[in-house]
């Protein structure tokens, strides 16, 4: 199979699951007790606005009349209205994009800087002490709680020693940037920037560090040469791949309830615990997209790196 | 079933590993605790003693700021004293914000985060092991509906969707009767076990897709080996080849899994209860969510102690988990070359 017809093989594929996820949040208003409409509708709401809501969602009509609504709406960019906050779903729900964006970004940065010295290392000084301290570096990150670890540095690096701070995004990294032209001083949005993200990024980061440290040093195991290992790693690197990305999201999920970090784990939770389910399946919709957006890019550069893929 | 291979396997990988000997003696460990915390543990979890909060650990001291105004002469006059709170033997892991003994909570956390793990595996693996078997063996659409419908679930985070689901369904949970006080054995310990059922539940359906495809993975290549070829060609009927053939010699990547899935569900329920989404007051997360009010006046141990504990219990199932990969199966997980 050529490289281009890969791409659209996948991207074809990745079409599929996102139809896939929306039908599972679509059904998702059906499975929760009572009808659909408590799931829209406000606990105070009065009987006008329920009614209201319940046209507007054309409960009456049959389900796949439903179905190819929501659809419809879908593609059209509306995912519907938070009667609890009332608000257009769809821009509430890419307005907190960028943030948990940026922390997943920078946790990853954090990762892939600290894990491939930390593999090398390990890998190259194999059965010394120096391996043994990374061995069990990465045995206890991949075996700790992220929120407990962030708790743990809230307490020390911020409470103690206040060289962080221990919740909220004060500025965005974009602005870091802009400020190199713009007015504000480079230096102090820069500080203040790092002060806000680098626990957040570490807690969230460390398990992928301690991942990435073990792929690593079994990565150079193989170059050291190691049949088994070659084939292990073959087998066995698409599916890392794959729990890096889903536990990613979900780790950055909690990581921001710990740091009151204003993302989408964040609008998760605080839905859930409003009831506010158009902007929970909305969360929903865009995690699971994007999940799928990132996985067929990481496929497609994967199968450029290593040909052999294409042909499986 | 398991050949005398895999256990020769197994012993002299054992054998060679400091690291496996560790992995099995902390679960041991976990696992005795948990079963006979109400002995083990030297205070009722629950009982509060607002007399004696905030207790420190054995070895700490904590200095508390207390302030007290008064009216002297018609002036307000406020007076800083700094009071130590020694730590007391009865609580050698301090006590909580409410005066509960922390050795006692832990303890019986393990038995919520034990339970709570092994029946969350046992669910998704009696799900999602025949589900894949089943696929793998006869492929086509039934195994094409399968795999879709697996990237479909992994495209949600397995946090995002338990809390999700738990959001929409509630936190139903179960007393379960504690057997030892039950039967008079011990006493002055919490008579019901708060199953927290939906957690289980939950947990169970958003990792039986694990299990679903590594059961497919092996039923596709277990499929066109000989002894499944020559089993058909004697009569045996296809549920006879599966179960017969096919599933005991899938059995051993399906243990490794479920090893490593105790260990992510332990982490995964952790995560709930800290969220508020269990259904019990008696876990580690939840716990480390109530010690995480005390963080900014320096009370470590509350949040502190059930970490340490999550820590160490996973660190010992993912040393077996390394210990039985290492011996079974290089391939699995992308983990091969021992520790």
């Amino acid at each position: 199979m050529s490289q281009g017809r890969f791409v659209a093989k996948r991207t074809l594929q990745g079409v599929g699951v996102v139809w896939g996820v929306v039908t599972i949040v679509f059904l998702l208003r059906f499975i929760t007790p009572g009808s659909a409409i408590n799931a829209v509708a406000p606990l105070d709401a009065t009987q006008e606005t329920r009614e209201a809501i319940a046209r507007e969602l054309g409960l009456s009509k049959p389900l796949y009349v439903q179905y190819g609504e929501y659809l419809f709406d879908l593609v059209q960019g509306n995912m519907g209205f938070s009667y609890i906050r009332g608000q257009e779903v769809t821009s509430l729900v890419f307005s907190k994009v960028p943030a948990t964006v940026e922390l997943a970004v920078a946790a990853t940065v954090v990762a892939i800087v600290l894990s491939i010295p930390l593999g090398v290392v390990s890998a190259t000084r194999r059965n010394q002490p120096v391996d043994w301290l990374a061995t069990l570096f990465s045995l206890a990150g991949i075996s700790t709680p992220n929120f407990w670890l962030g708790i743990m540095m809230i307490l020390v690096l911020a409470v103690q020693l206040g060289i962080f701070q221990t919740s909220g995004r004060a500025v965005a990294g974009v602005t870091v940037l802009t400020s190199l032209v713009g007015p504000r001083s480079f230096l102090d949005t820069l500080v203040l920037w790092l002060q806000h993200i680098t626990l957040p990024a570490i807690a969230l980061g460390t398990y992928f560090t301690a991942l990435i440290t073990r792929l690593t040093r079994s990565g150079m195991l193989d170059e050291l040469g190691k049949p088994y290992v070659r084939a292990a790693r073959a087998k066995g690197l698409p599916e890392t791949l794959v729990r890096y990305k889903r536990t990613l999201i979900g780790g950055a999920v909690i990581t921001e309830a710990v740091f009151s970090w204003p993302g989408l784990g964040t609008l998760v939770i605080r839905s859930i615990n409003l009831r506010d389910w158009p902007v929970l399946q909305g969360s929903l919709i865009v995690i699971g997209t994007s999940f799928v957006l990132v996985n067929i890019v990481v496929d497609v550069v994967y199968a450029y790196l290593d040909p052999r893929v294409v042909n499986e | 079933m398991v050949s005398r291979r895999v256990i020769q396997n197994l012993t002299s990988e054992f054998r060679d590993s400091f690291l496996a000997k560790l992995g099995v003696a902390l679960v041991v460990v976990v696992v005795l605790v948990a079963i006979f915390a109400p002995f083990v543990a030297p205070h009722n979890p629950t009982q509060q003693n607002l007399d004696a909060s905030q207790l420190p650990p054995l070895g700490f001291t904590q200095v508390e700021q207390k302030t007290t105004s008064e009216m002297v002469d018609g002036e307000l006059q406020t007076v800083t004293v700094n009071e130590t709170v020694e730590a007391k033997l009865e609580h050698p892991l301090g006590t909580d914000g409410l005066g509960r003994d922390m050795l006692s909570r832990v303890i019986y956390g393990a038995r919520t985060s034990l339970i709570v793990g092994v029946l969350g595996t046992l669910f998704a693996a009696f799900v999602g092991v025949p589900v894949g078997l089943i696929a793998g063996y006869y492929r086509g659409r039934v195994d094409d509906a399968l795999m879709r419908f697996a990237d479909v679930s992994l495209a949600f985070p397995s946090l995002v969707l338990a809390i999700a689901l738990i959001g929409l369904w509630g936190r139903a949970s179960v007393p379960v009767p504690d057997p030892f006080v039950a039967l008079g054995l011990v006493s002055g310990m919490p008579e019901t076990f708060v199953l927290p059922g939906t957690v289980v539940v939950v947990v169970g359906i958003v990792n039986w897709v694990w299990f679903a495809r590594i059961a497919r993975g092996e039923a596709l290549s277990l499929r066109d080996q000989e002894y499944v070829k020559a089993a058909k060609a004697l009569g045996a009927n296809d549920s006879r080849v599966v179960l017969r053939h096919v599933f005991p010699n899938a059995i051993t990547p399906i243990i490794v899994l479920a090893t490593v899935q105790v260990a992510a569900i332990i982490l995964l329920e952790s995560s709930l209860s800290f969220l508020g989404f269990s259904g019990t007051t008696l876990s580690w997360g939840f716990d480390i969510s109530q010690g995480r009010d005390y963080i900014s006046s320096g009370q470590w141990w509350i949040a502190g102690m059930p970490g340490l504990a999550i820590m160490i219990s996973v660190i010992g199932i993912n040393l077996i988990g390394d210990w039985l990969r290492d011996a079974l199966d290089p391939g699995i997980e992308g983990e091969g070359g021992g520790a």
